[in-house]
């Protein structure tokens, strides 16, 4: 890790300036991906900008929406009685990501910016286009097991990590955002980006952007949710598909569905229109299928991501029938 | 004796652990070191054809930069240095990750960054990583270390033809990489023609006898060179050879003429320190109907290098464990370009995990209990069959196994197939000349010396209990010192050779040392024990006095003082090799909708002999068992097929198991002393345990799901 320059921000203003005047610089919150990507060369910058004192680690709620200040750590927002009652989806999705010691330091707004695990990404002795354009994706070729069999190109094929941002795909949160040009909101929706040709963009963040806020919709809708996570070991580990699901019945009927994946596509991945397969009618085995037929119709798997196809259905049929009280 | 012996006393180091008072190799601060750090090859085969160190002598703080042009020249030592070559010696390119530059710098920072700023340009070739590339290129390698890859017993071929049942199936396993918790590391002090390292070692002796070899071009003797190594963050075999970073990095100390540290990191210990190879085996079993085997063709391969041929995975069990008069075992063996692998953790378990599946297959074929199967075919002779069919008792009367319904996916729990299976537990143990030297101080209070080390799993304490126990004195007025090679030569912490090599000259040691201040009582006239004859004195709790008179009395400190000197002796004692044996029985749970896995319960019986302390064997235990599931669920390192190059390289995508993937283990111990160890009856016992964990997973999974794996690691695609 080469030397870098250090500076502590004291508001958001603050923060965003020192970084517009500062080569190559980022911000630094709990840390817990950043400074792993640096050590491993996998990321490196001049300049951190420390946020860690920014008044932006309040949860707050009003009528329309849930608040959560970007500096939150992943452990409050966990715990938070409201966030539990309303959107437990998002308390379950954090308490499913990686250990107690992670989810003290990391901070929601780093959580949404952390980097894939692809092995060939974090490893600077590989080519990888996301971290170095133009060098090629061994992945597609190589080994794919934790890669995404939706949304890929030909340049990278690799999953985002984070449960929340799935979670947060399916409330339609947005994401609010202080440049240097002022401040803007995004919906999650438009907040991750596919890959195509360009996978070294993730986010639609642009230069010298801070988040500052992520809101969610409070609706009776989020407090029918759950978060199912499958991996190879038991804690400590990303997804290989994880499922979040919001469900509102009218009886045995669909009202209303919300439906993101983790560990399947290139971004947090809500499919529309398996939520519309389900909306309006009656929740069975038969409609829960043919939603998870829907979701996996484009799938492209890879040599050794195959089983994702059938694994995320049973995961999604999981969820809904415990949500819908389906036997 | 006070009877400490086998008692579950408490970690004797446990305080300075938990503390941070212990002192691991890296915590040594040395006056003026500096750090190295090295510059691994991109390229798997090939070799170096330019290489510019201009930009990264020119960073901050660099001291040195060497390349295989400028590195000094070692010589080449023989086992158990295990590559067939030395990085930095020319520009050939073995494997990826292989030493190409060391950069040497003021601090680890700026050594790893004046690392990222050399330039290496290679004449690369396409590498094979995997067995399945070049399964046409197998063959039998030369023995290794004296011991043949091929064995016969009576006629395999024409038994299993005959045989009325066969069971005839392939059985693989993944690279795995060792990963103790502390890296490895070596701080290299020269003075003059003099070398102290401090090392991260599980065999101290060893590593000396490697590095007076590489150094012996430039006139260092073997008792030039000091190695000192008190604790280990864990080894699990990585830490038993002495592997190129350590030579390397006295070399560039030597150049420099000032001390030099080096810490690998996490992703550098997967290409520089071994690794358990690649496994494919196939295994042919022939039985009568009633169970009795009659036939194995066991015909395994290993993955090797192009520049060694060390088959470190035998094929034991198929030999040993079972009474079949008809075996053919070959180890066979591929090259491919990888760097060296070596012994990791019960490196039997590779094999034996498809004896036991094999065993398993066999049982449900017959319709007979595989327990019994097992029982049927124990040697009939020598009290070690005897004392494992113990084990199956205790062990299956604990678990319920009676109770097991033995058709698959008959077990259920609400929405949970339950499976139980078993495997037995088994490995060799070996021996190393040891010794051990004794002090009695004039304050009445021993010290105990020996070169073997502790590697995490209880030597410290065991030795003080031994001691204490053989010298008749309170465990706190012993003090028990490892981890130099300038005390007594002793064991290397390898192989469950430990305890079975030190336990004997350490007991000795004892023994010699009461004795002679025994003598030393009688013969003093200020002693109350004065003109008692010696063999009628005895020992306890540091008080010395007649047998049967507790009230005439004299104690070691009282003996020591008036003596004024301090008594020392040395202890030594042969023993000879051998293995020891256990039975595990393990639940699993399977949501079937999800194809989900958990291990539920571990239950397990062991004879290693006498127990010397019954908590560290247990630690023991929890520890194999847990290794076992994670060579059963998750283990692998996964090598680029391409490329060569490993793709997980760290601790948060190679996974072993959290305490959340491993439920409570409950272990059981015969523990009767075993005759044919000098060990004060205690077998080699530390690799055992683990070793039939895999394939009783697998088993299990069987019974819950009907499904039979014969892959690890048992990962939810397979079992979707």
């Amino acid at each position: 890790m080469r030397n870098f320059g250090y500076t502590v921000a004291r508001t958001p203003e603050d923060a965003v300036r020192i970084a517009a005047g500062t080569r190559n610089s980022t911000f630094v919150s709990g840390g817990t991906d950043l400074l792993n990507l640096m050590r491993d060369g996998a990321q490196a910058h001049d300049h951190l900008v420390d946020i860690n004192r920014l008044d932006l680690a309040g949860i707050a709620v009003d009528r329309q929406a849930l608040r959560i200040g970007a500096l939150a750590r992943m452990r409050h927002v966990a715990e938070h009685p409201l966030v539990r009652r309303e959107s437990p989806v998002l308390s379950e999705a954090l308490l499913a990501s990686a250990s107690p010691q992670v989810r003290n330091m990391a901070a929601i707004g780093g959580n949404l910016l952390q980097r894939t695990r692809c092995g060939y990404f974090r490893d600077a002795g590989s080519a990888c286009n996301k971290r170095v354009p133009g060098s090629g994706c061994p992945a597609i070729t190589g080994y794919n097991r934790g890669h995404a069999i939706l949304g890929g190109s030909d340049h990278c094929i690799a999953t985002h990590p984070s449960d929340l941002a799935v979670a947060l795909t399916a409330l339609d949160a947005t994401v609010h955002l202080l440049g240097p040009d002022g401040a803007r909101a995004v919906p999650i929706a438009d907040f991750y980006l596919l890959p195509g040709s360009t996978p070294e963009r993730e986010v639609a963040l642009r230069p010298g952007e801070l988040i500052t806020r992520v809101d969610v919709p409070r609706t009776s809708l989020a407090a029918q949710s759950r978060y199912l996570k499958l991996r190879d070991r038991a804690t400590f580990e990303f997804a290989v598909v994880s499922v979040a699901a919001a469900l509102q019945m009218t009886g045995r009927t669909v009202r209303d569905a919300r439906l993101a994946f983790g560990g399947i596509g290139t971004r947090p991945w809500r499919d529309t229109r398996a939520e519309a397969v389900l909306r309006g009618r009656p929740l069975t085995e038969t409609t829960i299928a043919e939603a998870g037929r829907v979701l996996v119709r484009d799938a492209k798997p890879h040599n050794d991501n195959r089983f994702k196809v059938e694994l995320v259905q049973r995961a999604l049929a999981r969820v809904l029938s415990e949500l819908g009280g389906v036997r | 004796m006070t009877g400490l012996v086998g008692r579950g006393v408490a970690r004797v180091d446990g305080r300075a652990k938990v503390t941070g008072a212990a002192r691991y190799a890296a915590d040594n601060e040395v006056t003026g070191v500096l750090h190295g750090h090295l510059v691994l090859s991109t390229v798997a085969r090939g070799e170096i054809t330019e290489i510019d160190t201009s930009a990264a002598l020119a960073q901050p703080g660099v001291v040195a930069v060497y390349t295989h042009r400028d590195m000094p020249r070692l010589t080449l030592p023989s086992f158990p240095f295990l590559k067939g070559f030395l990085p930095l010696q020319d520009a050939r390119i073995h494997h990826n990750g292989q030493p190409v530059a060391y950069v040497v710098a003021e601090t680890l920072e700026q050594a790893q960054e004046a690392a990222n700023h050399v330039r290496v340009r290679y004449r690369a070739e396409r590498p094979t990583a995997h067995l399945a590339d070049a399964l046409g290129e197998a063959f039998l390698p030369r023995p290794f270390r004296d011991r043949p890859n091929e064995f016969t017993r009576g006629d395999a071929a024409a038994a299993l033809k005959a045989a009325e049942v066969r069971i005839e199936q392939d059985y693989t396993s993944p690279t795995m990489h060792h990963n103790p918790i502390e890296p490895h590391t070596s701080t290299a002090v020269w003075n003059g023609n003099s070398l102290t390292l401090y090392e991260s070692a599980q065999g101290i002796i060893f590593t000396r006898g490697v590095v007076a070899k590489a150094f012996e071009g430039f006139g260092v003797r073997l008792e030039d060179v000091r190695i000192i190594s008190p604790y280990l963050g864990g080894g699990f075999g990585a830490k038993g050879p002495t592997w190129p970073h350590t030579l390397i990095n006295a070399a560039a100390a030597r150049a420099i003429g000032r001390p030099v540290k080096v810490v690998l990191t996490r992703a550098q210990m997967f290409t520089m320190n071994g690794h358990r190879a690649e496994y494919r085996r196939s295994l042919r079993i022939g039985a009568t109907r009633q169970g009795v085997l009659t036939a194995i063709v066991d015909t395994s391969t290993g993955q090797l290098t192009r520049t060694e041929e060390s088959i470190f995975n035998t094929s034991d069990s198929t030999l040993n464990l079972y009474a079949c008069p008809n075996v053919h075992v070959r180890q066979m063996g591929i090259r491919l370009d990888l760097p060296s692998s070596s012994y990791m953790r019960s490196p039997e378990t590779t094999a034996h995990f498809g004896l036991e599946t094999a065993m398993d297959e066999l049982a449900h074929e017959l319709g007979i209990d595989p327990v019994e199967l097992r029982i049927r075919n124990l040697p009939a002779t020598g009290n070690t069959g005897n004392h494992l069919q113990e084990c199956y008792r205790m062990a299956a009367k604990a678990f319920g196994w009676a109770r097991r319904d033995p058709r698959p996916r008959s077990m259920r729990d609400g929405n949970e197939y339950v499976g139980w299976g078993v495997a037995t537990e088994t490995h060799t143990y070996s021996v190393f000349p040891s010794s051990a030297g004794l002090t009695v101080g004039v304050d009445g209070r021993a010290t105990l010396r020996a070169a073997t080390q502790e590697i995490g799993t209880g030597t410290y304490t065991v030795i003080t209990q031994v001691v204490a126990d053989g010298l008749g004195m309170p465990i706190e007025h012993v003090t028990t010192l490892l981890g130099d090679t300038t005390y007594p030569p002793a064991s290397l912490s390898a192989a469950s050779a430990t305890m079975a090599s030190v336990i004997g000259p350490a007991s000795h040691a004892a023994q010699s040392a009461r004795d002679a201040v025994i003598a030393l009582a009688v013969a003093d006239p200020r002693s109350p024990l004065h003109g008692v004859p010696a063999q009628d004195v005895v020992a306890e709790r540091g008080y010395l006095f007649p047998r049967g008179d507790r009230g005439r009395r004299d104690t070691y400190h009282g003996v020591m003082s008036r003596h004024g000197r301090p008594v020392e002796v040395t202890g030594s004692k042969q023993n000879t090799g051998g293995r020891s044996h256990g039975a595990v029985f393990v639940e699993v749970r399977f949501d079937p909708r999800l194809a989900a896995l958990r291990v539920s319960r571990v239950v397990a019986a062991y004879d290693p002999g006498r127990v010397l302390n019954h908590r560290t064997a247990h630690g023991q235990v929890i520890g194999g068992v847990t290794w076992g599931i994670g060579f059963a669920l998750m283990e692998h390192t996964v090598v680029d097929r391409n490329t060569a190059r490993v793709v997980n390289p760290n601790l948060s995508t190679y996974l072993v198991p959290v305490c959340a993937d491993t439920p409570s283990v409950e272990s059981f111990f015969v523990d009767r002393p075993a005759e044919d160890s000098t060990a004060l009856g205690a077998r080699g016992f530390g690799e055992t345990p683990g070793t039939g964990v895999p394939a009783a997973i697998s088993n299990a999974i069987f019974h819950a799901t009907g499904r039979r794996l014969r892959d690890v690691p048992f990962t939810q695609d397979k079992l979707l």
